[in-house]
């Protein structure tokens, strides 16, 4: 399959499991788990900044479309989009991945490699999100459980996501 | 001039990078213009019609209430109609003409005393959500089916928000699960009919906060808190919930802060009705006028 059919089909299908299924689950209102933007996440090494942006925003228009947010998904989105090649940048050896696959993934970049590099971005995703969503800092308590705990449960269900579509090579 | 472009293609991604993030925080910040467009809210076509399929499917998993609260609501009409009181007293057994009040007929609006206030639209929720800081609504009814921004919203239980954006065929609701000011429902309790303003402070979705009561109000556990009437959004005594305790906030205060249990059930919104205020115009008209003069 072509990288651009794949990330075609993995938008539609991170779109509708964040829509109907992650978004219908009550778990607490500490705990908000948000899958979608692993297709930022995934997308492929080589592909310009600005092209990662204006995908960032796409993707974040789509879920605001949606979820009635009006913005906010979209601004954390093109946020991770424009810090994921330093992310990068910081985590390859010298010399880059060694990459038989063009795309980032526990394959591709090794389980821990890969854990940090979604650590650091869906963290700074939910910062961004949560902080526009609560806007303002009355409660700060309250918005840092939030983040790190929708931090955790987000980072569990890419684990997941990775497990059940890359385990193979 | 030269060194200019060159500044500018080096930092290129950096300029871009700002621009779309002025882009996005322009959408969020535009949030309170109530009239805004409809189209980046769940009221525009694609998302409308994959939450109306997806509703479909849910929907069966919640009949059986669904029914139980329209039954529910079928009891409670049928009370309240004339037809289910008979006068005591024989000598003045006058029925008083009640068709007049139901009815849409031009002519018995003008030969009527009394004149259609309300009109209620019933509508389907497609989405809802409770669990964010605000929460909204998508119904499956829109400006062809004469839903416009401002409407107030209840199901066959008790208040449920206010309309806020609309398209052709699909409406948003502004929850009252709203935790900013944006939503704040004046409301009466207890014997004395005592003002007050509901809040939803953000962390349960089944209770709410009754706030500015005065101290001298005699509320009870139990008592129903309901609508003023005042607002043009509602008709008076819609229910809004019922009260669980009653704390009075610091001492300095003179009012109550009480916590009240929502009278509708957030959790398996089926059906929902909305409100025209076929006067709300002409109240608004005459009211502003009369600031303009106090002015």
């Amino acid at each position: 399959m072509s990288i651009l059919l794949k990330n075609i089909i993995r938008f539609i299908l991170l779109l509708l499991i964040q829509v109907f299924v992650l978004n219908e689950i009550l778990l607490h209102q500490l705990v908000s788990p948000y899958l979608y933007m692993l297709f930022i996440l995934a997308l492929p090494f080589n592909l310009p900044r600005p092209a990662l942006m204006f995908l960032g925003l796409l993707m974040g228009l789509a879920l605001d479309m949606f979820m009635n947010t009006d913005g906010m998904h979209a601004a954390a989105c093109v946020f991770i989009a424009y810090l994921r090649p330093f992310v990068i940048n910081i985590l390859s050896p010298q010399g880059g991945f060694e990459t038989t696959q063009k795309t980032p993934s526990m394959t591709s970049m090794g389980v821990s490699q890969f854990l940090i590099y979604a650590a650091i971005l869906v963290f700074l995703h939910h910062t961004v999100y949560f902080l526009l969503e609560v806007f303002g800092l009355g409660n700060p308590l309250y918005l840092i459980m939030k983040i790190v705990f929708s931090t955790l449960a987000s980072l569990f269900l890419i684990v997941l996501y990775e497990l059940l579509f890359f385990s193979k090579k | 001039m030269r060194n200019l472009i060159i500044f500018f293609r080096r930092y290129f991604n950096f300029f871009l990078f700002l621009l779309l993030e002025v882009i996005c925080l322009v959408l969020v910040f535009q949030r309170n213009n109530f009239q805004r467009a409809a189209y980046l809210s769940s009221a525009n076509d694609i998302s409308g019609k994959l939450y109306d399929k997806y509703s479909n499917v849910q929907y069966y998993f919640h009949l059986k209430s669904t029914n139980d609260s329209l039954v529910n609501e079928n009891v409670r009409l049928h009370n309240a109609l004339r037809s289910s009181f008979d006068s005591m007293v024989t000598t003045n057994g006058v029925k008083i003409d009640t068709i007049r009040q139901y009815s849409d007929d031009t002519l018995r609006r003008v030969i009527g005393t009394q004149i259609r206030r309300y009109q209620y639209f019933a509508a389907k929720v497609i989405n809802n959500s409770i669990n964010k800081p605000i929460n909204y609504i998508t119904i499956h009814r829109g400006s062809a089916q004469g839903i416009r921004p401002n409407m107030g919203v209840i199901s066959s239980s008790g208040v449920v928000g206010v309309v806020r954006s609309v398209s052709e065929n699909y409406s948003v609701i502004l929850s009252l699960l709203s935790k900013s000011n944006s939503v704040s429902i004046s409301a009466r309790v207890g014997q004395g009919k005592e003002m007050g303003s509901v809040h939803w402070d953000g962390d349960d979705a089944g209770f709410a906060t009754l706030k500015d009561v005065p101290k001298s109000a005699r509320i009870h556990k139990g008592d129903t808190v309901v609508t003023s009437g005042y607002s043009a959004l509602f008709p008076e005594n819609i229910p809004i919930g019922y009260v669980e305790n009653i704390t009075i906030g610091d001492k300095a205060s003179t009012a109550y802060t009480i916590r009240i249990r929502l009278a509708t059930n957030f959790y398996n919104l089926q059906y929902v009705y909305v409100i025209e205020n076929l006067l709300k115009d002409e109240q608004q008209r005459l009211e502003d006028s009369t600031y303009k003069l106090i002015k």
